[in-house]
Order: structure tokens, then sequence, then C-alpha cells
């Protein structure tokens, strides 16, 4: 078996994060659904900057190597 | 406006060109010292696909030379998706209607619901100056991932080996490839961006305000917890430099990740549903595909949109007070 653990790990807590991200989007729209909007895009906006931590991870392992 | 964004786009179209016409020894050194290393590890691990499960490669390849430029795959693509948006914003706008109809609608449509998205992120007075950039990109990104998907994209082209007319080998050099999978293409752009945002972060606040707003020493009070709440501010400086500095850096491997892992999954899953079922394995990530296209080209912009707002903020604030209450 081969990998990179610490790719595997990046993405284990980039997933964390993405989940509770989209767990709290999704509760803060139930409880307030004129603001679907605007929760949607800082959703996008944490999710997005939560998720570049695994491509850092990827490519400064592909640099260290 | 509009001249302005045919300009942009056309910059787009020969700028990238030139980005990679550089010295073609090295870069095909390069290529070669990669391809050796891939296909190393490749037989190393798995010696009963060597034969065939290689992957996209990471580099594009070139497929023609116009003399001292090298035509690469997605460079080809690039072109393609930038001419097609270039002629479908012409033939919206050519003969404009005051009640819009057809093509000139779905356009007018796509670019006023870009213009509003943008308009409530950055602020009033910057969308003007800015949504060129953001919009364009936008577009552009969104075309050039959902272009990728398109079958026969990654699987015409040339072989450098003659493997015969039927074969299941992966192809050396595709004739087009997915624009972002391509990390030139996603590095332009986002360096391009930081040029921009610096460009506008200096006209909106000046040199001062623009140092003022990343070490933010004044306003602190005076007295032995002022002076500590200074020193304490000029850390956090260089910690926003730092965190500046690795923005570029982030939004290149973050498109270029997404675009690049996607064409690598519907690659390999294809090959998962075996000689026949292949096309039913991969609809579902075709789906999913489709959506991160959209959702990675929606993230660009945004992210290019939130760092602008926020270094510009005290427009923004003042509008984001007044919305509040």
């Amino acid at each position: 078996m081969t990998g990179s653990l610490h790719i595997g790990l990046a993405a284990l807590g980039s997933a964390i994060g993405v989940g509770l991200v989209g767990m709290k989007a999704a509760e803060a729209t139930g409880r307030n659904p004129g603001a679907a909007g605007e929760i949607r895009t800082q959703a996008i906006i944490f999710a997005a900057l939560a998720e570049g931590v695994v491509f850092i991870a990827i490519f400064l392992g592909k640099m260290g190597a | 406006m509009q001249m302005q964004r045919i300009l942009v786009a056309l910059f787009l179209f020969l700028a990238i060109p030139l980005a990679q016409a550089e010295k073609p020894s090295s870069d095909e050194n390069k290529s070669e010292s990669h391809e050796a290393g891939h296909s190393a590890s490749t037989h190393g691990d798995d010696d009963e696909h060597a034969g065939h499960a290689e992957g996209l490669s990471a580099n594009a390849p070139v497929i023609f030379k116009l003399g001292p430029l090298q035509i690469t795959n997605s460079m080809f693509v690039t072109m393609i998706v930038a001419l097609g948006i270039i002629i479908i914003a012409q033939m919206a706008t050519s003969n404009i209607q005051l009640i819009p109809s057809g093509l000139q609608n779905f356009v007018e449509l796509l670019v006023e619901s870009l213009y509003g998205f943008f308009e409530s992120i950055v602020g009033t007075d910057m969308v003007k100056q800015t949504f060129w950039f953001f919009g364009t990109t936008f577009i552009f990104i969104l075309f050039a991932n959902w272009f990728g998907l398109i079958p026969g994209i990654g699987t015409i082209g040339y072989t450098y080996q003659d493997y015969g007319l039927f074969h299941n080998h992966h192809l050396d050099a595709p004739l087009m490839r997915g624009v972002n999978a391509d990390v030139n293409m996603t590095f332009a752009m986002s360096g391009m961006f930081m040029v921009l945002w610096l460009y506008w972060s200096l006209k909106a606040l000046g040199a001062g305000g623009f140092i003022g707003h990343i070490f933010n020493v004044k306003g602190h009070g005076s007295g032995f917890f002022g002076v500590f709440l200074v020193l304490v501010f000029i850390f956090v400086g260089f910690v926003e430099i730092v965190s500046i500095s690795v923005r570029p850096v982030a939004l290149t491997f973050r498109l270029y990740g997404n675009v690049f892992a996607g064409e690598n999954i519907l690659e390999t899953v294809m090959k998962l549903g075996g000689p026949w079922f292949g096309w039913l394995a991969v609809l579902p990530f075709y789906l999913l595909e489709l959506l991160v296209g959209l959702v990675q080209a929606l993230v660009f912009s945004l992210l290019a949109a939130v760092f602008t707002a926020l270094m510009c903020e005290h427009h923004g604030d003042e509008h984001g007070e007044e919305h509040a209450h």
C-alpha cells in the first residue's frame, strides 16, 4: 500500500470543515429562509476556503517529494 | 463597456500563448523528466495496469508549433472557448431591441444577474469598475469547464507509439483538453487578478491607506495598553501579508485541482465500468462534474470579489450598515 499520509489527514480535516459549513448553512436557511441567498454565498466562500487546504497539502507534498 | 469586455477577452486570448512561449528546450526536458518519474512510479506500484492505467498527464502536451510558439492542447481549447463566447456576445448584441427576446434575452439575464450578485458583494461603487473582470472570469471558467466535459475532448488525438487502430491505451497527446486542467491557465487568471486587486486597492485607499489597512495601527488609545495593541496589530499585519500572498496560490490550485481531479475521476470510473458499461458507470459523475464546473466558476469569481471587497471595505461597510438596519 502506498500513498501520502499528510494528504489523507488534510482531506479528513477539510472534509470535516466543509461538512460543518454545510450543516450550519442548512440550519441557518431553515431558521431564516429569507436570507437563503446571502447564506449560500457565505457558505460557498467558507467551504472553498476549507477545501483549499487539501490542494495546498497535495501540491506542497508533490514539491517536497 | 462592451468594447472593454472584448478587449479583455482578446487580452486573455493573446496573453496565454505568450505566457507559455518560454524556452522550448527547458520545457521538453521538464516534461521528459516528469514522464520518466511518472512511469517509474506506476511501474513500481502496479505492474498489471502498467500498460494503460496512466491517467491525465500533469502537463498539457504540445500539439503543433507556430514558429517559436508552442500550441498545447489546452491553449487550443482556450481559443475555441474564447472565440465561442465572443461570437455569441456579438450575435446577442448586434441587433439590440428594447424588449429583448431569444439570445439577447438570455445573455442579458446572465449578465444582469451576475451584476446584481457582485454588486451585493463589492458594493455599488466598486462593482462599476470591477464587474468586467469578475463577470468575464465567471463566464469563461464556466464555459471552459463545461466544454471540457463534451465527449471526445480527451479521447481524440495522437499517440507517439503505434498501437494499431483499435486500442485502449491512454493517448499521449489528445487534441483537446479541459482548459482549467492546465495549471498555466489558472495561474494566469489568478496572477492577473492579484495585479488588478493591487491596482483597485491602491486606487480606493491610496498608498498610505493601503499600508494602514494592513497594519491598522491607529486609534488604539495611549498608555501602556495602547502601545501593546499597536505591537499586536503590527504582528497581525505581517500575518495578513502572508495570507494575502497565499491567495493567488490557493486560487490557482483550487481551480486546477478540482478540474484535474474531475478529469481523472471520469477516466478512472470509465475504466472501472469495463468495456461495455463504462458509459453507464460514468453518467452520475458527469452530472457531478457539471455541478463542480459551475461551483468552481462561482468560487473563483466570488473569492476574487470577496478579496476585493475586504480591501476596499470602507465603501462596502457604509452600505452594509445601511442594509443591516
